[in-house]
């Protein structure tokens, strides 16, 4: 076992650790700056090749030469005006030293609170593009760069990807300073920690690991702070990069993290002893560690009344488990268990595939297809359009299929009933998974029946048994088993009954609710 | 990657609870009826089973006790410890053997019955193939994940039997279990040896309880388990024998699926609920197949730790096919069976009285003192 361990270690180290530091992320910009402004000037411009969105402001304060050197569209615009051009313009102080001219526009002309010195181009470009102000002054080699970042970014709204009937109606927003400043709305604790890194070597993008100190496991943190220093790639547009980049098993067809675009859902996860990535540019926010469990349920679970909650979780079983073995049941049973269909069915079974020219399993991959090209169609198209997908496949499927006489009223039924059972699904990421291997589950009914599902279903079974999300197993807390979290699986007890956090992510702090109430 | 204490390769106590009844249960709840049946009269083989069970669970007990003195160490060691160097090896290679054996007997089983029960014109070998190839993936993953599989089908098992033997209580009829004690002593003696056999597994406490985080625990635990699977064994022969007799059940292929036949599930949604039973019931015998498979490769690979894994399975897997492919029709997988159950009831009470006896004469202390 020690050697198949070190194989793990080599294998990827050999995929993450390509991490080399001379070649990490920094470009070479370390020029310094001198004293002459003109100078310093043409250097931001030459850097940015005179870029079409680069204000450059020349003013006076006394008699000092200044300039401002901002992004368009990065920067408020109006904040700049009011905050900083006019305050120097008016100023009355004329000092001769540059240095301490700069000092007095630090410490009391400049009413903003994010500012800080820079001395060299590669601070100035970062800032630039971050969406500060670079205030240069004549005669001296240092600037100060003013945090000014502004321009649009979108609105809280309701998450489109998550609909609940009962529950906070904000969602995560592109922002990542908007996103942190929700989940401080959430929990106003001090302990809540935010660990900020820096990816893409050219995107230079902020990732922030949230975690709750005194609750979160101390090495799941260093684990996933350990992997993500490892990510060297230029660009990570959304964080399933970030997932894919540092996810246990590649191959595995389930998700090894949730994402979610609810700030109440991950603060929930952090709460539980879990940790949030967060990356600037997406509403995703990732959470792990995640087991199989977690993938089944939602945070309107929590909301609703317990005896309401614990029958919806059981439906959501019952069609994860009618999504994934309804149509390999049929197909089994129509090709190669008759004798277990009750006679009346059988006959009526019969009758409607009496002139279906193919056998079961065809006319199921053939439904099976058309409805996967059904919802990937509507998923891709403007709203109004989808709904008309809808109705065209509906027409197209239930009925006009049927009449050709190309598939049997009965595959219909069950490719509808498998349909709506997959739409139960909490989370997309977890019911493509599980659509995947609804057809993996035909294919196995195909060429061995019964016998091939119940195969087929142990090899998945094996695959959870060995599968870990940060170190910690899949196929928790069913097994490795802990009781106390079965309260909050399948059923979910009275709130007043969860006075544990869940063992399965071994939090620091056990207890949520505390004794002294009983 | 490993932080949590849990996720390692060590088990739980309660994990060595699932596991004695994963390995005891197996083919035997399918076809034991029958044997037992045959050599006893009436309803009386549940005698037999219980003073089996009862033996089997005392011996589980010696056994994990005994593995239990020496903590956190693998079978070969403290065998070597208390035997010889070259005792110890035998031993552990002849329990890889009994293993492999075992593995194959199951996988051969698996394919007959389903061909009766399943379907009949898919060929038998390709029917153990993928049985074999499943076991092989279960075993080439982590041990913890071996463990954990256990864990998750064992439940699902033995709340399917309790489903079967509720359903068939419709059916029981008393003059199935009437007269009771007919058998004679002989008859008794015949079931006893069935019953001890349909027990054996006990094993793989020699290997696996170098595994357990809180050894202490284990024999209790283990003894424990054995006691499940004894309690599930008597009750499915006595509703066998209930609801068809005693000279149908010794004549019945197996008895336990033919009992599935016979329920009705209300609101009549399937008929012959028998393919689904015996679903449930390839999760137990792949349960065993997987045990006993990963004792062999934890059996070779402690003799020669070089070994790696991998190419070990990829050894043991034509070498088990061939095995399961040797006897060539039901009457000679049933000898195979005794001369299995013989052997592993005979190699593992030998090294559990040889290694008694060891200790007593070195006077190493019997207990899990760590």
């Amino acid at each position: 076992m020690k050697e198949r361990g070190d194989k793990m270690v080599r294998r990827s180290f050999f995929r993450r650790n390509k991490k080399n530091p001379s070649s990490n992320q920094k470009e070479n910009f370390t020029i310094k700056l001198g004293n002459d402004l003109e100078k310093n000037l043409s250097n931001v411009k030459n850097m940015l090749d005179d870029a079409e969105d680069l204000i450059i402001r020349h003013f006076t304060s006394g008699s000092h030469k200044l300039a401002i050197v901002c992004l368009e569209g990065l920067v408020d615009k109006e904040f700049v005006q009011t905050h900083v051009i006019r305050n120097l313009q008016e100023t009355n102080d004329d000092l001769s030293d540059p240095a301490q001219t700069l000092d007095v526009f630090f410490q009391k002309m400049i009413s903003l609170t994010s500012i800080k010195y820079a001395q060299s181009l590669d601070d100035i470009s970062y800032g630039l593009l971050s969406g500060n102000t670079v205030l240069y002054l004549n005669g001296i080699d240092q600037v100060l760069i003013l945090g000014t970042s502004g321009g649009k970014t979108r609105e809280i709204q309701e998450p489109v990807s998550e609909s609940l009937i009962r529950g906070p109606r904000d969602g995560f927003v592109e922002d990542i300073q908007t996103n942190i400043s929700l989940l401080r709305r959430y929990i106003r604790d001090p302990n809540l920690r935010f660990k900020s890194h820096e990816i893409g070597r050219r995107s230079k993008q902020k990732l922030v690991v949230a975690f709750m100190d005194g609750i979160t496991d101390q090495d799941l943190v260093k684990e996933v702070n350990r992997r993500l220093e490892t990510i060297d790639i230029d660009f990570a547009p959304e964080s399933g990069f970030v997932e894919q980049w540092i996810e246990d098993s590649f191959l595995s067809p389930f998700p090894q993290f949730m994402n979610t675009e609810r700030p109440d859902k991950v603060s929930a996860a952090l709460m539980q002893g879990k940790i949030a990535i967060l990356l600037n540019g997406t509403p995703f926010v990732l959470t792990a560690p995640t087991t199989l469990g977690d993938t089944l349920q939602s945070p309107e679970d929590y909301y609703e009344r317990w005896s309401v909650s614990s029958l919806i979780r059981i439906l959501r079983y019952l069609g994860v488990f009618i999504s994934m073995f309804l149509p390999a049941f049929y197909i089994a049973l129509v090709s190669y268990h008759q004798g277990m269909i009750p006679t009346k069915l059988a006959f009526s079974i019969a009758a409607t595939r009496e002139g279906v020219p193919f056998p079961s399993f065809v006319e199921a991959v053939l439904m099976g297809i058309t409805m996967e090209l059904l919802r990937e169609a509507g998923a891709r198209l403007p709203q109004s359009i989808g709904q008309t997908i809808g109705i065209v496949g509906g027409l197209v499927i239930g009925d006009a299929a049927v009449r050709a006489g190309i598939v049997s009223p009965i595959m219909v039924i069950v490719v509808a009933l498998t349909a709506i059972s997959s739409f139960t699904y909490p989370a997309y990421s977890v019911a493509i998974a599980f659509r995947m291997l609804r057809f993996a589950f035909m294919i196995a009914a195909a060429l061995l029946g019964l016998y091939g599902i119940i195969l087929l279903y142990i090899a998945i079974m094996i695959h959870i048994a060995n599968l870990k999300s940060i170190g910690v197993p899949y196929s928790a807390p069913f097994s490795p088993t802990f009781i106390d979290d079965w309260k909050d699986l399948v059923i979910r007890a009275p709130i007043t009954l969860l006075k544990n956090r869940p063992v399965t992510t071994q939090t620091r702090d056990k207890v949520r609710i505390k004794k002294e109430n009983s | 990657m490993e932080n949590f204490k849990y996720a390692d390769e060590q088990i739980s106590p309660f994990e060595i609870l699932i596991a004695v009844p994963s390995i005891v249960i197996a083919v035997g709840i399918l076809i034991l009826p029958r044997s037992l049946a045959s050599v006893t009269v009436s309803s009386d083989g549940w005698v037999a089973l219980l003073i089996g069970g009862i033996l089997a669970i005392l011996i589980t007990w010696a056994t994990a006790k005994v593995a239990a003195a020496f903590p956190s160490q693998h079978f070969i060691t403290y065998a070597t410890t208390l035997l010889k160097r070259p005792l110890a090896v035998v031993f552990t290679l002849l329990f890889a053997v009994q293993g492999i054996i075992l593995t194959a007997y199951e996988i051969k089983q698996v394919s007959y019955t389903s061909q009766q029960y399943l379907f009949d014109r898919t060929p038998m070998e390709i029917i153990s193939l993928t049985f074999l190839l499943l076991v092989v993936y279960a075993v080439a993953g982590t041990r913890a994940g071996v463990f954990r599989l256990n864990v998750m089908f064992l439940p699902i098992i033995i709340f399917v039997t309790i489903i079967l033997i509720l359903f068939s209580l419709v059916f029981i009829r008393s003059e199935n279990i009437l007269p009771v004690f007919q058998t004679d002593l002989k008859g008794y003696f015949w079931g006893l040896r069935e019953s001890t056999m349909a027990y054996t597994g006990y094993g793989i406490l020699f290997f696996y309880i170098a595994f357990v985080r809180n050894s202490k625990q284990a024999p209790k635990m283990a003894a424990a388990g054995m006691a499940i699977a004894v309690v599930l064994y008597i009750l499915i022969f006595l509703t066998c024998i209930a609801v068809f007799g005693n000279v149908t059940t010794a004549n019945l292929m197996s008895p336990t699926v033919e009992l599935a036949k016979t329920i009705e599930i209300p609101g009549g949604i399937l008929e012959r609920f028998e393919s689904i039973f015996f679903m449930i019931w390839i999760m137990a015998i792949f349960n065993t197949a997987v045990i006993a498979l990963d004792i062999s490769v934890l059996a070779i690979t402690s003799v020669f730790p070089s070994i790696n894994k991998f190419k070990l399975l990829l050894f043991l897997c034509p070498v088990t096919y061939f095995i399961s492919e040797l006897p060539n029709n039901i009457t000679e997988l049933e000898v195979m069976g005794e001369i299995m159950g013989t052997y592993s009831v005979a190699l593992s009470l030998s090294v559990l009285m040889l290694l008694l006896i060891m200790m007593k004469v070195r006077g190493v202390k019997n207990s899990g003192s760590q």
